[in-house]
């Protein structure tokens, strides 16, 4: 697209979106080195995790503050509109995916010596691949400005819904195989709950990807897994 | 309906239909076949960068340009399907059927009283008593009386712009018009009396059919409820505002809204 | 800052060339109204307006030359001023492209310029010849065409003026064309065009060539418009060319009349002007 007849105007929309990516960095690093910091009870890089958490919010304060002055002075249309309504929207979303990314690093944290069943968090890890392929394409796809990479992120997070199911009847399974684990598995079923909300915002972002280029609303209903909830294996009449 | 060039139109009563219009100023070719549809009581925005003919598609909906030599229009206009571009056309019939508010508030040069009541008593013998309310009547539908009720004798010239402004839509309601243009209403006017016209345009689509040219695409965003773009003599995009202003289709028209050119 | 004391400077310079102009040419207009008045005032009484013209040793007054004057006067802006009007709207709101009205416009400025001595003797020509005999209507015609031009120019310039949204405002209330000039545009333009015909009226009731061919003078009294007529201006040039005294003096008187009408009229004009853009 050609310049604005004001430069300025440019100039406060590429700021946006270079915080934006900024943001997008921040929340995938935080995603994985908290998954890392679960699996090799590395307390320090939880920590670290845990900390960096900070910058991404003040990041999403300045872009949503800039977002409004920006409203406030130029009136925004069209694409310019869109432009600054995708920016407050993905800095919320990639604000919640650091916190959940966080959320995962304390529970890595608390867990601290307690004996991990590796095979326990086999699922987990592929949840957090799934998941942060998922983060990366819509980011991706945000910085491309390509609706139709986005599109496969709305797909393609059928996938994780699924992993999340399998990985629910997997810890189910354990707990009851040994009640000793429950305490381990209650935790880790509450990060799979995370991983599967960062899929959730990463959808979210790039519903607002395909809002940006085009200007259309993806429908309401995207395609769903299986609830877990669905078909709880039956404990027990 | 009318086919506008990306198939927009909505399944609406329509007030006027804009069919194929060319118009010329000599020989110059400044519209360039025109499909548009004017809505039953709502308001239709029209926007462009100057020149683009947005002024002169209104001239032609009530044929202002007659008053001109070497302008004509081609093409269809139809005023609940009558076309109003025949020869046969009674022009101050039209006119008064199809009203315009221009951008320079033009006040006769007579009472505030006067500049109601002359056009009224053009078309219609009234007694005294009977005149004095419809004067009221078309003041009070402009949002005005209260400001001007003790000084109706005074000149309309003693009026502020705004004043003079919404005196000059009392004036074009007091003949009960149906179809209500306005160029620029509000490019020679403050913040509060722009506010106060916008305000009177979205009381007066209630009753009459709008259109209004302007270079305020904020303003054009606020009153109209559907918007046509118009550049080079061409109607590039017809859409719902919303759309114009969230998600407009054609580039250009992005382009000149976002302020990207022009 | 040496510029700017350069500026100064120049400004001083040309401000004082100015006033010094200024002042050059309202010193002559002084020293004229002063003579008049010096030479004039003295002679105005009663008899002046109640008494004819009289043989130069008899006690005689202008009574006849007011009163041709005003009915020349009066006479001629009825044909002129009429006719400058409707030429003028013609020029201003039908006809603003047409070549007709180029045509008009450059004519009318020649006739605007034309040397008053010369329409006198086109009427001459025309109307005192086949007549056979001078008359006040052959004066009153001259004065005519001098006002025509006059009242066609102002009339035209004063129409444009109106602004055209003012026009286009009362066409879109569905006047119809006539209406619009009449109700609306002479409305606005009507304090320029009344001062219009008023500074016609002043430019001719000084007029002297075109009435020596045409109404020529009489000593008597006459409000007949067939036989010819006296008026100020053909008296002050006749007594002025007389050895009496008496002459002289009432001649000076003449002229201090013509010229305390205009001054009335051109301040009427003035006021009625600047109250009806007032308003």
């Amino acid at each position: 697209m050609t310049d604005h007849t004001v430069r300025s105007y440019d100039i406060e929309l590429e700021a946006l979106g270079r915080k934006i990516a900024e943001m997008g960095g921040i929340a995938e690093k935080m995603l994985s080195d908290a998954m890392d910091s679960l699996a090799t009870h590395d307390s320090n890089l939880a920590r670290s995790t845990v900390a960096s958490d900070l910058r991404l919010d003040i990041l999403q304060r300045e872009i949503e503050e800039q977002a409004i002055m920006t409203i406030a002075r130029r009136q925004p249309f069209a694409a310019d509109l869109r432009e600054i309504v995708a920016a407050i929207r993905i800095s919320g979303d990639l604000e919640r995916v650091g916190d959940l990314a966080k959320n995962i690093a304390k529970r890595a944290l608390k867990l601290g010596a307690e004996t991990r069943m590796q095979r326990a968090i086999v699922g987990l890890k592929s949840m957090h691949e799934t998941a942060a392929m998922l983060l990366k394409d819509a980011l991706d796809a945000y910085a491309m400005r390509d609706a139709e990479r986005a599109r496969q992120v709305w797909t393609n997070d059928v996938e994780l819904d699924a992993l999340e199911d399998s990985v629910f009847r997997d810890l189910l399974t354990f707990m009851m195989e040994d009640p000793r684990n429950i305490s381990f598995c209650a935790h880790l079923l509450f990060v799979s709950k995370n991983i599967e909300r960062i899929g959730d915002h990463s959808t979210n972002i790039a519903e607002t990807v395909v809002y940006l280029v085009t200007g259309e609303v993806l429908p309401m209903d995207r395609p769903k897994g299986p609830s877990p909830a669905s078909d709880l294996p039956q404990i027990s009449k | 309906m009318t086919n506008t060039p990306n198939g927009k139109a909505a399944d609406l009563p329509t007030k006027i239909s804009v069919k194929d219009l060319r118009f010329f100023y000599a020989s110059h070719l400044a519209l360039k076949s025109i499909n548009v549809p004017l809505y039953t009581n709502k308001v239709t925005a029209l926007i462009g960068p100057s020149g683009c003919g947005k002024s002169t598609l209104l001239r032609v909906l009530n044929r202002m340009y007659d008053l001109y030599p070497r302008q004509r229009a081609e093409g269809e206009v139809l005023l609940d399907g009558e076309n109003i571009l025949d020869q046969k056309q009674d022009l101050n019939l039209l006119r008064a059927r199809v009203g315009m508010v221009f951008q320079k508030p033009t006040p006769f040069p007579m009472s505030i009283y006067d500049n109601i009541a002359f056009g009224i008593k053009l078309y219609e013998k009234l007694p005294k008593s009977e005149l004095d309310g419809r004067v009221e009547n078309a003041l009070r539908g402009a949002a005005i009386w209260d400001e001007v009720r003790d000084k109706l004798s005074a000149s309309g010239l003693s009026l502020s712009g705004g004043q003079q402004q919404r005196l000059c839509i009392a004036r074009t309601v007091a003949i009960h018009p149906e179809v209500i243009l306005f160029d620029e209403p509000c490019s020679a006017l403050d913040p509060i009396s722009t506010a106060k016209v916008e305000e009177l345009i979205d009381e007066l689509k209630e009753k009459y059919t709008i259109a209004i040219v302007t270079h305020n695409m904020q303003q054009a965003a606020r009153v109209s409820e559907y918007t046509a773009f118009m550049y080079l003599g061409e109607l590039v995009e017809f859409a719902p505002t919303t759309q114009i202003f969230t998600a407009p289709e054609n580039p250009r028209t992005q382009n000149y809204i976002t302020g990207r050119f022009g | 800052m040496a510029s700017y004391a350069a500026r100064r400077r120049s400004n001083f310079v040309w401000l004082s060339l100015c006033w010094a102009s200024t002042a050059f040419g309202l010193c002559f207009l002084i020293i004229i109204l002063a003579t008049l008045f010096w030479h004039g005032f003295g002679g105005l009484s009663l008899t002046v307006f109640t008494q004819p013209t009289r043989p130069p040793d008899e006690i005689g007054g202008l009574q006849n030359a007011i009163v041709g004057s005003l009915i020349m006067t009066v006479v001629g802006v009825a044909i002129g001023a009429p006719l400058g009007l409707l030429a003028g709207t013609y020029m201003a709101e039908y006809g603003r492209h047409s070549k007709l009205t180029f045509v008009v416009r450059f004519i009318n400025d020649i006739l605007l310029s034309a040397p008053s001595i010369v329409i006198g003797l086109f009427i001459y020509q025309v109307m005192v010849a086949p007549m056979h005999h001078f008359s006040g209507i052959s004066g009153a015609v001259a004065l005519a065409v001098i006002v025509v031009p006059v009242v066609v120019r102002t009339t035209e310039d004063m129409l444009l003026l109106v602004p055209g949204p003012l026009r286009e405002a009362a066409s879109a209330l569905g006047l119809p064309r006539s209406t619009v000039v009449v109700r609306i545009a002479y409305r606005a333009a009507r304090a320029g065009i009344i001062t219009g015909i008023l500074l016609a009226v002043a430019r001719i009731s000084g007029e002297t060539a075109p009435l020596l061919f045409t109404a020529l003078n009489n000593q008597f009294f006459s409000a007949n418009l067939n036989t010819p007529m006296a008026s100020l201006p053909a008296v002050i040039f006749q007594y002025a060319m007389n050895p009496s005294p008496v002459w002289h003096s009432l001649a000076w008187t003449g002229a201090l009349i013509i010229t305390l009408a205009v001054l009335a009229l051109s301040i009427f004009a003035r006021v009625f002007s600047s109250k009806g853009s007032a308003k």
